[in-house]
């Protein structure tokens, strides 16, 4: 029988196993020419894998380092650790990327705009508004208020509008959480709840460079320079972890009720 | 095994298989800079996208899949392709040389910069990582028979460059 080029090739690569296999064994015994073949396959496989194995042993760069372990926007580990934050902020502004982002927080007029605009682009349904008026207050409705009271950080989907970051008592007594809105301009913030509403102490928003039109987006943007500062001004202690955090919910995240 | 176990393991996976994404890269890229790139976009997407990982399926060739179309994609967008241009400085200097043994690995490195990058990201994959030949198809999205061909050309012109000795 005739062994094709490519069965023997297969051969030499171990693709072959059961009848073929044998077939391909039994005519190398009666060809040393096939034989030769296989072993010129064999050969040339070594001496690539001989050539190509010391790129394993390179030193890896911090960003790809980081960007394996960087949870994608928000962290949705159990003990959220302000200080990794810091640190994967630190690589961040380090390191050059392909596409760059920037932030910027804004004031509470801009903020207006933002939420007008902003979160326009953010693809909303107009028939239910992240936020409200309330009593000259920014405060959480729709979607945005719904997500602060009931999605914890540690078992969201990515593919949520809403992401929720991090929650933590603040001095005020109040329970906060940070969160990002998905879409184009990505806004994130902290809010508070106070008076069984959510109000919003700051909003930030996320300006993409522009060269990459509808292209990918940075997972790695989860908390801004602006929010971990607020978030450190604001916070007593440390984050909730996630016991904490659903205790908190369970509690509709009225702390004096914890401490009576 | 619970969402967090599972999330903690794909981060030190990952991590695991960063040096073959690279290497990976650099054969698709022929640019370490572009490989580096293409890999971090890889890893962020990758991370992203996790839940649609079939866990049945092996992670590295899932994950130089997404290398691959995050390469794609970064041509795409830069409305170029640099293998032309890196075709022709590969073609000033065609023609089979002797090689000698101490210079072997730099060899094998620039007679695989010379082949046509199907052939020499199908080899990549199978000879250099290793994959079957069913990964590997899976990989670029051919039929089997389309990746044995391919690697069987690649082969033959790595031999006729290299010789059959070091």
């Amino acid at each position: 029988m005739t062994i094709s080029d490519d069965t023997l090739m297969a051969f030499a690569d171990g693709e072959l196993d059961g009848p073929a296999r044998a077939a391909v064994e039994l005519a190398l015994r009666a060809d040393p020419q096939l034989e030769k073949r296989v072993a010129e396959h064999r050969a040339l496989r070594q001496r690539l894998q001989a050539a190509y194995s010391a790129e394993l042993f390179e030193p890896m760069p911090e960003r790809l380092l980081s960007a394996a372990r960087r949870t994608p926007d928000m962290p949705r580990t159990n003990v959220v650790n302000l200080q990794d934050a810091r640190d994967a902020m630190a690589r961040d502004a380090a390191r050059a990327r392909p596409s760059q982002m920037w932030w910027r927080p804004v004031g509470s007029i801009a903020a207006s705009l933002i939420i007008g605009f902003g979160l326009g682009y953010a693809s909303w349904h107009q028939s239910s508004p992240l936020t409200r008026n309330g009593g000259g207050a920014m405060v959480a409705s729709g979607q945005l208020a719904e997500a602060l009271s009931h999605q914890l950080a540690a078992d969201q989907s990515p593919a949520s509008t809403v992401q929720i970051g991090i929650s933590f008592l603040a001095k005020s007594g109040d329970y906060c959480r940070t969160f990002s809105l998905s879409g184009a301009v990505s806004p994130a913030g902290v809010a508070c709840h106070h008076g069984q509403e959510w109000q919003i102490q700051m909003l930030t928003q996320s300006v993409g460079s522009g060269d990459a039109p509808g292209g990918y987006r940075t997972a790695a943007s989860g908390m801004s320079p602006a929010i971990l500062k607020a978030v450190d001004e604001q916070i007593a202690g440390e984050p909730l972890d996630q016991s904490a955090e659903s205790a908190a919910r369970s509690k509709d995240w009225n702390s004096t009720q914890a401490s009576p | 095994m619970n969402t967090s176990e599972t999330s903690q393991n794909i981060h030190e996976q990952i991590v695991a298989l960063l040096p073959r994404l690279r290497r990976f890269a650099r054969n698709l890229t022929r640019n370490p800079h572009d490989a580096d790139d293409v890999v971090q976009i890889a890893v962020e997407r990758a991370l992203v996208r996790v839940d649609q990982w079939r866990r049945d399926a092996r992670l590295d060739s899932w994950m130089f899949k997404i290398v691959r179309n995050a390469w794609i994609d970064e041509l795409r967008s830069r409305g170029r392709r640099d293998k032309i241009f890196l075709a022709e400085e590969a073609g000033d200097h065609v023609g089979i040389e002797p090689i000698e043994s101490e210079t072997a690995r730099m060899s094998v490195q620039a007679a695989m910069a010379r082949l046509p990058e199907d052939q020499r990201v199908a080899v990549g994959l199978v000879l250099v990582e290793g994959l079957p030949y069913k990964e590997a198809a899976e990989v670029l999205d051919i039929p089997i028979g389309t990746l044995t061909s391919r690697l069987a050309r690649g082969r033959e012109a790595l031999q006729a460059l290299l010789g059959g000795e070091e």
